[in-house]
């Protein structure tokens, strides 16, 4: 145990008393993290543009549903067509509506007529400019609005119906689908940053030898390792998490604080205690992938495809969700289970309980194996 | 003729090595680098030998010969495929833990981290070894003078000369005092003045009654230092025996001559 302690008490001074290190693992991942997801938010929340339509035989009833300090609607000439698709094409102009004769005067009198018989609204525009896509989806919008307004048969969610789940729960299960996958990617790449080369580092430099000459037990060099390996992924993790609490807002719009107040204290236990179950068995597996690996090198492009494994069954909540107990054997994935549970607000203590243990299991087997390997000679002189 | 009990003390085994047979399994580009088609390289082919307590004893030969290996499996690092061999009493297959308790050992492929000072290195471990406050403290201020290493105690490793790496490792290994001490060639690629510091810190640990383990290819070492030589050729023991016996009344380097060329082409 003493020596669990000292093992645990060296990475930690080799991680803290290291600037970059601190700064590279701690501190830049949360604030990229921020700053990408703010600049993203601002990008696709950026106020409407202004559009400019050309219209043949323009509408008095669409340019009124248009948003007026937008849209800017000139109307041309039938014989201007040609030159009006080029000015859309060319960028000087977004859309170009060709409207059927007495447009206006359809409205009013109502009627139906098959698809292909009715009169054609002809809507001119240019997919790979993203302001004329906007102009179209725009443009296109209000013609439905004024089309179902001229057949109205029935109407839909206007005296009555909506959505039977609260506003709060609506957001938990939005989170539910985001919150586990960053996590778990957080986790992994904050244990990415510093297993390597706490492990395979060492072999590579010749100065994991040289601990193993002393009595130290192989199984309490290995403790000691995941240990502190867990502890500092776990803090670059909440570092990660940090810059993504604080950006999330400005990203998806709503207010993530609202949503994390719905958890009881109860919930953020569970949570805690997945989350370093995840993170012992994440760590145990880059020790072991970094233990067989010759160099730093080598063991950071062996974690490339666990990496990938990982990634896709953090998002895997997107797809399915499952309650049958049985799935929460399943390591990793019975994580990313149990937060996505907590997260929609269907937390179930069976279902943690199982995760947890099962999870315990795996740890404990991963340790063993680990000590068996740093007792290898095949592992630790394969240079 | 029965012996007097001092003899019986002078002659106590120390290091005992048992058939020790030791090979490796070669990947294709070794064997293409080795130009064999063997799959196995034997290193170690049945070594058997013993060292007694208080003398300093030299495993001499050619590189590749097998001493390092030797070392290797003395120090728990690596497994024998046969045999067995006792540092102090203790089995190094099945007491590895009491077996490095008992040795300092000392090789140019443990190194000490570059990142950390040579302070606290010792610190961390003479913790491993079980020492604590005074005692650590003292023993790092007596090695630290000994050595030289107090200007640069709080130097991190990697901004040292290669001269003072070797020093504060050579510290390292021996802050729990061992009762025996194996190094690895441990003058190699030093200077006159770090050499001569390891030659006499050997002499000195020899003089306070430590049991010494050296293997090296500088005959003038083994002369300088051994009272008995082990000459390792191709994983086996090629002669044993005191320094005078072994050289039979030659210089040291013709006499192994003498005993490669017999050994090699069998004359």
């Amino acid at each position: 145990m003493k020596n669990v302690l000292a093992v645990l008490k060296k990475e930690f001074a080799r991680f803290f008393r290291d600037k970059r290190l601190v700064v590279g693992t701690l501190i830049l991942p949360g604030l990229l993290i921020f700053v990408l997801y703010t600049v993203l938010g601002s990008v696709i929340y950026s106020p409407a543009e202004s559009y400019t339509v050309l219209a043949v035989r323009p509408s008095a009833a669409f340019s009124a549903l248009l948003d007026e300090s937008s849209f800017t609607v000139t109307e041309i000439g039938e014989e201007e067509i040609g030159e009006a698709k080029k000015e859309v094409l060319g960028g000087s102009a977004d859309l170009l509506a060709v409207f059927p004769e007495n447009f206006d005067d359809l409205l009013s009198e109502g009627g139906f007529a098959p698809v292909g018989q009715a009169p054609n609204v002809e809507l001119w525009y240019d997919s790979s400019s993203v302001s004329s896509s906007s102009a179209y989806s725009a443009a296109a919008a209000a013609l439905d609005a004024l089309e179902e307004g001229v057949s109205n048969r029935f109407d839909v969610n206007i005296s009555a119906g909506g959505d039977l789940v609260s506003a709060a729960e609506a957001e938990a299960s939005y989170f539910a689908m985001l919150l586990p996958f960053l996590i778990l990617t957080f986790l992994y790449s904050g244990c990415m940053g510093i297993a390597p080369e706490s492990i395979a580092g060492e072999k590579e430099r010749g100065t994991i030898a040289t601990l193993l000459v002393t009595p130290i037990k192989r199984s309490e060099l290995v403790i000691g390792k995941i240990l502190s390996l867990s502890a500092l992924s776990a803090l670059s993790a909440v570092g990660s998490f940090i810059g993504t609490f604080l950006a999330l807002p400005r990203l998806a719009g709503g207010s993530i604080g609202d949503a994390l107040s719905a958890y009881s204290v109860g919930e953020y236990f569970a949570l805690f205690a997945v989350m370093i179950s995840a993170v012992l068995i994440i760590v145990s597996l880059i020790s072991m992938l970094s233990a067989y690996a010759k160099s730093v090198k080598e063991a950071a492009s062996l974690c490339v495809p666990l990496m990938i494994v990982v990634m896709l069954i953090g998002i895997s909540t997107m797809f399915f969700t499952t309650s049958a107990p049985a799935v929460f054997l399943i390591p990793v994935y019975n994580c990313v289970q149990v937060m996505a549970e907590i997260f929609s607000l269907r937390f179930s203590a069976l279902h943690l309980l199982i995760a947890l243990a099962s999870n315990l299991v795996y740890i404990a087997l991963l340790v063993w194996a680990l000590t068996k390997m740093f007792k290898s000679e095949k592992v630790v002189f394969n240079r | 003729m029965e012996e007097t009990p001092a003899e019986v003390y002078e002659r106590r085994e120390i290091v005992r090595a048992e058939g020790i047979r030791k090979t490796f399994s070669l990947s294709r580009k070794q064997r293409l680098i080795e130009k064999s088609k063997e799959k196995k390289k034997v290193a170690l082919d049945g070594l058997s030998f013993t060292a007694y307590e208080g003398e300093i004893y030299g495993l001499l030969g050619p590189n590749g010969a097998g001493k390092t290996t030797m070392l290797r499996i003395l120090a728990t690092l690596i497994r024998p495929d046969a045999g067995d061999a006792y540092v102090a009493g203790h089995s190094v297959l099945k007491e590895a833990d009491k077996v490095r308790a008992s040795i300092g050992f000392l090789t140019s492929e443990l190194k000490l981290e570059d990142f950390f000072t040579p302070s606290y290195l010792f610190d961390f471990f003479g913790k491993l070894h079980g020492m604590e406050g005074a005692a650590l403290a003292r023993r790092k201020e007596e090695l630290f003078a000994k050595f030289g290493i107090d200007r640069f105690a709080e130097v991190k490793v990697g901004d040292l000369s290669t001269g003072m790496k070797q020093k504060a490792s050579i510290a390292v290994s021996i802050i729990h005092d061992p009762s025996v001490i194996i190094f690895d060639e441990p003058t190699n690629g030093l200077d006159v003045l770090t050499a001569k510091t390891v030659t006499d810190f050997l002499q000195e640990a020899k003089a306070q009654g430590k049991s010494i383990l050296l293997s090296t290819h500088i005959f003038s070492l083994v002369e300088k230092l051994c009272d008995r030589v082990g000459v390792i050729i191709g994983g086996r023991m090629a002669a044993e025996g005191t320094l005078a016996e072994v050289s039979g009344g030659k210089p040291l380097e013709d006499a192994f001559f003498d005993i490669y060329k017999r050994t090699v082409t069998g004359v």
